[in-house]
């Protein structure tokens, strides 16, 4: 396998940990976050201090998850104040918040970042495997939860909150947990990302990525693991494959959005689906 | 240019007198430019409850076209005029095309289309344009300065704070004192009341989104003559801060629009030397945001709750 | 939840299975190209980074026509295998794995910014790669090993060229510094303020602004208030612009000294009669008699549509330079070609000529000054002590 193979492999299975990750937290759950870059490089930048500091890498992978985890819990909590649009500003508050405050904590590494991070010893096939494998479980994981009780009231409160606490759940505690899971995961693909770059600049964090992320959920069809999982992979090869896209990628990127959402707002997912159930009706 | 320093004889707590009031005239200057580019935002929120993020890319079109108009014609005043009739356009438009089919859905559907469509229209600026951005030819105007006691006003500094206080001024009359503004107006607070007394609430959308996107488009043209570069980011970086602005105004509300945008600009001004340190500029919109969101949701002035 | 009001309509149905059909098209489409010699090309075409990296495609592209017009290099046609790099650490990384594994190149030019060139030289050192990095200021580029070469000078040596400049030969002694807050901004600043005691300057008060800014009139005012005896900035052309524009509208007439990255024509547009009088360190010399100098300045106005600055110069030379060394090796191979270009002595930049390179393969060269009169580039002097300015050794 080149080099180029597994670089892109890896780039895939980290995107779609991320990807999922999103749709748990404005899928399953119906909480727009349009910010999820915070979490995912709360987690790379923890694992990066790990790294450095103590060349650990469960305990790197530890931290990552509980950094992401930790900023988003306090994101959740804001969720719990406003309604769906304005968590979506604030969302992206914090992000612009995360990446303004990092690049000027000279601890941070500041703009310059931190580099010379020690490689995990497993070699990049050895990293691939590692974030295939995670990448498996999260997918895993997000559809169990989906048919779990946790995924009946995630989804229960995503669409509408009064009904569901007239059920008897307390919305309160299932979004703060669908941000705590998701942003767990997100901060978990941030320690792979950083063990895949080695080197960590606070601007692969920004908002245009979160927007990115969210193209993905949005094209994949939001609240379908399955969907979003082939949005995930699709998008990350589609500028690899196409030079077009490479050149022109925010156009691409944008329109697509905008285009599933006017045209086929349940996206990927809502399409296969509807593609079935024509083909059973004929 | 300008004077180069004070005085033999004056002390220097008229230096610093000078430098705050330095920092005030930036900050009200820049105050008036948000509110003009943030009132279109709060007027499509008062009627249809969408933030309309891409107003942004509406704000960067008005000014790419003022320059491209103005290095076109040798006028900068033709400039403005070509903006004020190409922004409305695209105003609209986004409106029929993006938002219209989209309202029966919940609120964040229409708000990520809007960030999609920001996110495009940058980077079709960015091809179609040039990274480079754009400059005007001839810009005797943008150079003009005054110094009154040793404090320093440009001309467009000027220009921006007579303009926001005309439009202001005007926005006012137009909606308290003519029948079609005060239809509008009506409309926003009460849609059944008005349409049953034969206000067209289609028309009053499409009014709604021309007169926000012009604003935007006077709003654009002056920072374009404030910077003398349009470059494909020149949205981006304001249109945070208009969200910031709406919501600290209250939302809907253009009074507390005009109030949050003077207060951000003063706090921009007086604070990036202080806060620069620690926190990036543009965070600091983001942060003033996330705390009034916490602790008052309905913003300042208490228009029309979250 | 958002998809149970929904029917996906037949347009959409349709839109997306033509999506699908791209993407499997393309990925068909995507035919390896046969060529002679193939030079990695990594640039900023996207992102913060997209204006210079423009001007350095356009510039490479222009140095390989140069040489493949001239006969190519040892009988063969040189080829450049070019990639986006969105000036982003993992685009890099990324980039430069597939230059080496799907393009199977051996040689190649990073003409992106520091962020990207600090990431991606790890990588081809590990592989074996000459890497030549045209414009990255940051120093861990060269210090990932000995493939590594630089042909621009470090941020630091250029801040300390500076100060020996706004000391020694400009005589002007307090000054506010005005920082920007990225690699390239800060590291130029700080060598400007290590070397600035030995020259008897007095740095009265620092400041910094973002990529982003374009409006400075905090820092302007307070620089009003310094009232220093001259004001040295970092940042690029799309920010030095503005703010040179907003310090002389604020009345401040004292030396204005900017960066290496100022130097464009399009600063000079954007400034517009507030550019008069400022310097420019390490700006390149447009008008040295130098033929080749001038076809490249010609020849880039009419491709760009705007006249080609340091960035684009830069590239040109890296390029050229890059082919010289395969020439001197007498063979492609990376191994030789290192060690030919290690050798280099007084090899023709467009900027002028390179003494050679240091044994961290760092550019030894003057540096040069430029000030605007007129609203045009005139040379302003030379900054010749090497030692006051020199790179880091191994």
């Amino acid at each position: 396998m080149s080099a180029y193979t597994i670089s892109i492999v890896s780039i895939i299975g980290i995107n779609v940990i991320l990807a999922v990750s999103l749709n748990m937290i404005s899928g399953f759950c119906g909480q727009i976050s349009l910010g999820h870059g915070a979490f995912f490089g709360a987690g790379a930048y923890a694992a990066a201090l790990v790294m450095v500091g103590l060349a650990n890498v469960p305990l790197a992978l530890l931290a990552a998850l509980l950094a992401g985890s930790a900023l988003g819990i306090i994101v959740g909590f804001a969720s719990l104040r406003v309604r769906s649009d304005f968590l979506a500003v604030t969302t992206i508050g914090v992000n612009f918040l995360f990446v303004g405050f990092v690049r000027k904590q000279t601890w941070l590494g500041g703009e310059m970042g931190i580099s010379g991070i020690p490689p995990t010893g497993f070699g990049a096939p050895g990293n691939m495997v590692m974030i295939l494998v995670l990448a498996c479980a999260t997918v895993a994981f997000s559809l169990y939860v989906n048919r779990s009780w946790m995924g009946f009231a995630f989804r229960a409160v995503g669409e509408d909150e009064q009904a569901a606490t007239t059920l008897g759940i307390a919305a309160n505690a299932y979004k703060l947990a669908a941000f705590g899971i998701g942003t767990a995961l997100a901060g978990l693909a941030g320690g792979l990302y950083t063990f895949f770059t080695q080197f960590i600049t606070v601007d692969a964090f920004d908002f245009i990525f979160s927007v990115m992320l969210m193209a993905m959920v949005v094209i994949g069809g939001i609240g379908s693991t399955w969907g979003v999982v082939a949005a995930a992979i699709g998008l990350t090869v589609l500028p690899e494959a196409i030079r077009f896209v490479n050149d022109y990628r925010l156009l691409v990127f944008g329109g697509m959005l905008v285009l599933v959402i006017r045209l086929a707002p349940g996206g990927l997912a809502a399409l296969i689906r509807n593609l079935f159930v024509r083909a059973r009706q004929a | 240019m300008g004077a180069g320093g004070p005085p033999a004889f004056c002390s220097a707590s008229k230096d610093d007198a000078v430098y705050y009031i330095d920092l005030a005239v930036t900050g009200i200057s820049f105050g008036c430019m948000y509110a003009m580019m943030s009132v279109g935002l709060t007027l499509v929120y008062g009627l249809l409850r969408i933030l309309h993020v891409a107003h942004a890319a509406v704000f960067a079109l008005g000014a790419y076209a003022t320059v491209l108009a103005a290095n076109a014609t040798g006028s900068i005043a033709l400039g403005f005029v070509a903006a004020l009739i190409v922004t409305p356009l695209f105003g609209m438009a986004i409106y029929r095309l993006l938002y219209e089919p989209l309202l029966n859905y919940r609120p964040d559907v229409p708000m990520i289309a809007s960030v999609g469509l920001l996110v495009l229209m940058q980077d079709a600026f960015r091809i179609v344009f040039g990274e480079q951005g754009v400059t005007f030819r001839r810009n005797a105007f943008s150079f003009r300065t005054f110094d009154i006691a040793g404090v320093t006003i440009s001309a467009v500094q000027i220009a921006i704070v007579i303009t926001a206080a005309i439009v202001f001024l005007g926005l006012h009359l137009f909606t308290t004192r003519t029948r079609i503004g005060v239809g509008w107006r009506a409309t926003v607070s009460k849609p059944r009341i008005a349409a049953s007394f034969g206000i067209d609430p289609i028309k009053v959308r499409y009014l709604n989104f021309a007169i926000g996107s012009a604003l935007a488009a006077v709003a654009g043209g002056l920072v374009a003559l404030l910077n003398n570069l349009v470059d494909p980011t020149i949205g981006f970086v304001v249109s945070y801060k208009a969200l910031a602005i709406i919501v600290l105004g209250g939302l809907g509300s253009v009074r507390g629009t005009l109030v949050a945008s003077l207060v951000l600009g003063l706090v921009e001004a007086y604070g990036t030397i202080f806060i620069g340190a620690w926190l990036d500029r543009d965070a600091i919109a983001f942060l003033a945001l996330i705390i009034l969101l916490m602790i008052r949701p309905q913003g300042f002035t208490g228009a029309h709750t979250a | 939840m958002l998809t149970d009001r929904i029917t996906p309509s037949a347009l959409g149905t349709r839109a997306l299975l033509g999506f699908a059909t791209l993407i499997l098209l393309g990925v068909a489409a995507a035919t390896p190209a046969q060529a002679d010699i193939k030079i990695g090309f990594q640039v900023p075409l996207t992102g913060p980074a997209a204006t210079d990296g423009k001007s350095a495609q356009i510039a490479g592209e222009m140095a390989i026509e140069d040489i493949n017009a001239a006969g190519g290099v040892l009988g063969q046609k040189l080829q450049l295998v070019t990639y986006d790099d969105q000036a982003k650490s993992d685009q890099a990384i990324f980039t430069a794995n597939k230059l080496i594994g799907e393009d199977g190149v051996k040689l190649v030019v990073n003409g992106s910014y520091s962020a990207s060139g600090r990431a991606a030289a790890p990588v081809f050192q590990k592989a074996g790669v000459v890497m030549i990095a045209a414009y990255g200021v940051h120093p861990d580029i060269t210090r990932a090993g000995d493939y590594m070469f630089r042909l621009v000078h470090l941020g630091p040596p250029q801040g300390a060229a500076t100060a020996l400049y706004i000391g020694k030969m400009l005589g002007l002694k307090k000054i506010s510094t005005i920082t920007m807050d990225n690699d390239y901004g800060q590291a130029t600043m700080d060598g400007f303020l290590e070397a600035a005691p030995k020259y008897g300057i007095e740095v009265l008060n620092k400041y910094s602004y973002s990529l982003k800014d374009r409006q400075f009139g905090s820092i302007v005012a307070s620089v009003k208030r310094d009232n220093p005896d001259g004001v040295y900035a970092t940042g690029y052309f799309f920010t030095g612009g503005p703010l040179v524009a907003q310090l002389r509208a604020a009345g401040i007439t004292v030396p204005i000294v900017g960066s290496q990255a100022f130097d464009s024509e399009k600063f000079i547009e954007i400034a517009g009669p507030a550019a008069e009088g400022t310097y420019i360190i390490d700006s390149f010399d447009r008008d040295r008699k130098d033929e080749a100098l001038q076809k490249f300045f010609n020849g880039f106005r009419e491709r760009a549509g705007y006249a080609p600055e340091g960035v684009a110069a830069i590239t040109y030379s890296a390029v050229k330079l890059m082919a010289d060394g395969i020439k001197r090796a007498n063979s492609a191979e990376p191994d030789k070609v290192r060690d030919a270009l290690a050798a280099t002595k007084d090899f023709p930049l467009l900027e002028g000529s390179m003494n050679g390179f240091n044994s961290l393969h760092e550019m030894i060269m003057p540096i040069h000054v430029n000030e605007i009169k007129d609203g045009k580039f005139k040379p302003a002097g030379e900054v010749g002590d090497l030692n006051a300015f020199a790179p880091p050794e191994k």
